[in-house]
């Protein structure tokens, strides 16, 4: 680490221990929670924490991206709550920096950087989910204006969104043409008339994410990222950076919540002594931790290359896939060694039974959000080992 | 810290894997090449200054070109004396200003050297050798044995791991030495030839003998080293058997589709490129850290040991799936990568030890910080 980023690390870890909430004492009620976090968001974007490498003339703080890395690993290992406008932050925003008109950019950065703007994705369909390119949200151009209907679904924060970004249908491919042809990416106002969200029950218990509904939602020509047809290319490059650039932050997390689940250990009890000194809860800990380690080891690697000015390649896939084993192999292993005493937490309780329940519950997503497991190997198989085509 | 390879780093790479393409013997040959051929590529190697390493605030290859030149080697499937004589150099160089004379040379010889480590029964706790030194009339003398040792046909020199007064020593003796019965032993991988060898009181000079507290940094380092070497060389064995069985897969025909179109086939080998890839930086990652100083460097090694010794195998069964029943005749080389990958997920700790080690360590560093916790200072300091 060079000494620069040292000093920002220092920095960083005094302004945390002075002005992190604590993620228990946040509100309870989730609207409440939201105001909450967006001050959060806000008070690190006014520090300098938020939007780092983004360019200064949209309000990012025009540094080198390595420092935004710094920022976000010492925000996981303290345990400060998430950012609210984490869509924004991490999918749509690159998009609308590498995609968008100057005044996109100008109209809908700042508001992303300090939460005042809330955003979503709007790709995944009830019947377009790892097939994204047979997705069937219309929009139909009228009188300089597009006219959207259809549904979405896995929308994070839907109903706390001001703007969405869409996938929609604009052209037909064409006979024998791919499918990802003519399909575009809208930026949707939520306040629109038409727009219908409806909040989904996740297996955690939290509301995370909902449905959404578009019916003859209009929407002003201008609210076009790109071009008519680009909206494939755009998906493909947000989610690319969403999984080369989310692994170092999400490693340092996992490594805390192993050294946690550790400290837990040594309070349980296996005949007569410390879970943590049995030999078979080491080995399996330590399995854990290989786990963890090694996705930081390749993730600093390709994300060495994304630094150094390379595109967020295919190779962003093989991270995206440790991190998903590494998550699931930590969780699976706290419900090992919980054993019971974790299927009978009572979740009003926040205690540590409790978190490793609802940890080992949202892990099981790991696999499958930003692109299944499957979809991954494929990428790989197609676009690294050049095997043939299915 | 910098994991992308410099210029040079990558030279290095290109040029050892240009040299064993004209040197060495294809994967189908490597258990019929001549004991010519071995030391003539062993020559090219010492030739192109693989050992030119790295001392005290000199120019030199490290720990990260050094994994380079063994991942190279483990993708050639070579059989040469290079990883005893790559650790012993890689564990010693730290210490190079205050060496006992003849262990210091070491340093600046370019013999290829055997290590003395494993005894017949125990495990990979190398610091209480059964193995001793002892006083004879002339001064030390070694007794004991040792099995798995390397390359000793090749090797010039010997590096015995052994007790002195009951703490780790190491000492080192001409592989001719009087008093010293080699023989010949059964090796899962035929390319890597190892043999066994009693000590009848070896006499030792004593400017040949490491002991005290030196000693044992010097052993949890030539330990560290082995480990990341050997990782290396699974790593490249496990890219090269790989890339094969890609290549197979996308030219073999069965129901009419080219079988690298099944999705079956194309799941396996995208896992076994991710475990492949995902070793090497592990590999790099720890080799950077011991170049570095880092002081954890062995945790990484141990990590990177861990991770390679099972993720290796993983891949050389995946690819032995693709390849079908040829990969089953020994005529097909599957069978050479998948030996000298089990060979070099064993040596200096298979899977199982470092995970131990590591779960052991962890297990240590949460206890002491709960401890402190509950210190009474701490509790006045964060009351409950």
């Amino acid at each position: 680490m060079a000494p620069e980023e040292r000093r920002l690390r220092e920095e960083v870890r005094a302004f945390l221990a002075e002005n992190a909430p604590s993620p228990p004492d946040l509100p309870r009620s989730l609207d409440a929670r939201i105001e909450a976090l967006r001050g959060w968001q806000a008070s690190c974007y006014r520090a300098g924490y938020v939007g780092r490498a983004w360019p200064r003339e949209f309000g990012g703080g025009g540094r080198a991206p390595v420092e935004q890395i710094v920022v976000d690993q010492e925000l996981a290992a303290a345990g400060a709550p998430e950012f609210v406008n984490v869509v924004g932050l991490d999918v749509l925003g690159p998009s609308l920096l590498r995609f968008g008109t100057e005044q996109q950019r100008q109209r809908h950065i700042p508001p992303i950087l300090d939460a005042r703007e809330i955003w979503c994705q709007g790709f995944s369909e009830p019947e377009a989910g790892s097939d994204l390119a047979s997705l069937r949200t219309r929009a139909v151009e009228r009188d300089g204006r597009f006219v959207l209907t259809g549904q979405k679904t896995w929308v994070s924060w839907g109903q706390f969104a001001r703007w969405c970004g869409v996938l929609a249908r604009t052209e037909d491919p064409g006979h024998g043409q791919p499918r990802h042809r003519g399909i575009s990416m809208l930026i949707v106002d939520m306040n629109s008339p038409g727009v219908d969200v409806r909040p989904m029950t996740q297996i955690t218990g939290h509301a995370e994410f909902c449905e959404l509904f578009f019916d003859d939602v209009l929407v002003p020509e201008q609210n076009l990222l790109s071009n008519r047809g680009d909206g494939w290319k755009i998906a493909m490059y947000t989610l690319g950076h969403e999984r080369g650039t989310a692994a170092l932050p999400r490693q340092v997390k996992l490594r805390t919540w192993l050294d946690r689940l550790a400290f837990t250990l040594g309070d349980r009890a296996l005949d007569g002594r410390a879970l943590l000194d049995d030999p078979g809860a080491q080995v399996s800990l330590a399995q854990a931790m290989i786990g963890i380690e090694v996705l930081r080891y390749h993730a600093q690697r390709t994300v060495g290359e994304f630094l150094a000015g390379g595109a967020v390649g295919p190779d962003s896939s093989s991270v995206k896939l440790l991190m998903a084993e590494a998550e699931q192999r930590l969780a699976a292993t706290a419900v090992e060694l919980l054993g019971p005493a974790m299927e009978q937490a009572d979740p009003a309780k926040q205690d540590e039974d409790a978190f490793w329940e609802e940890t080992y519950l949202y892990s099981r997503a790991a696999s499958v959000y930003g692109g299944t497991r499957q979809i991954q190997r494929n990428i790989i198989a197609d676009r690294v080992l050049t095997l043939p085509q299915e | 810290m910098e994991l992308e390879l410099t210029e040079e780093q990558s030279w290095i790479s290109e040029s050892i894997d240009t040299l064993l393409s004209r040197e060495w013997v294809t994967p189908q040959d490597v258990a019929d090449a001549s004991p010519e051929r071995r030391r003539q590529t062993w020559t090219a190697l010492v030739e192109f200054g693989s050992f030119g390493i790295k001392k005290d605030g000199e120019d030199g290859l490290g720990a990260v070109e050094l994994c380079l030149i063994a991942r190279s080697l483990g993708s050639h499937l070579a059989s040469v004396p290079f990883l005893g004589s790559a650790a012993v150099r890689l564990a010693l160089a730290p210490q190079a200003r205050s060496l006992p004379a003849e262990i210091a040379a070491l340093l600046s010889s370019h013999d290829p050297i055997g290590i003395a480590l494993l005894e017949a029964g125990s495990g990979w706790t190398v610091e209480r050798a059964g193995t001793r030194l002892v006083r004879g009339r002339d001064g030390l003398e070694i007794r004991g044995e040792k099995v798995a040792i390397e390359q000793l046909q090749a090797a010039g020199q010997l590096v015995v791991v052994a007790t002195l007064d009951g703490a780790p020593a190491l000492a080192m003796t001409p592989a001719g030495a009087a008093g010293l019965t080699r023989q010949r032993q059964r090796c899962f991988d035929e390319t890597v030839p190892m043999e066994t060898a009693r000590f009848d009181a070896v006499p030792v000079p004593s400017a040949g003998v490491l002991g005290g507290p030196e000693a044992r940094t010097v052993l949890r380092r030539l330990m560290t080293a082995g480990s990341l070497l050997a990782a290396a060389e699974a790593v490249g064995a496990a890219g090269h058997i790989l890339d094969l069985a890609c290549r197979y897969a996308g030219e073999r025909r069965q129901f009419g589709r080219t079988i690298g179109s099944f999705q079956a086939l194309r799941h396996i080998l995208a896992d076994a490129y991710v475990r492949q890839q995902s070793g090497w930086s592990a590999v790099r990652y720890a080799a950077a850290a011991l170049d570095d100083g880092d002081p954890e460097a062995a945790q990484a090694a141990s990590i990177a040991k861990a991770y390679v010794s099972r993720g290796a195998r993983e891949v050389a069964h995946s690819a032995m799936q693709v390849f079908g029943g040829i990969a089953f005749t020994a005529e097909h080389p599957a069978h050479r990568f998948l030996r000298r990958i089990g060979v070099r997920a064993q040596q200096f700790g298979d899977a199982a030890h470092h995970e131990r080690r590591l779960g052991r360590e962890l297990a240590e560093r949460v206890s002491q910080a709960r401890a402190a916790l509950s210190s009474p200072v701490l509790a006045e300091a964060f009351p409950a």
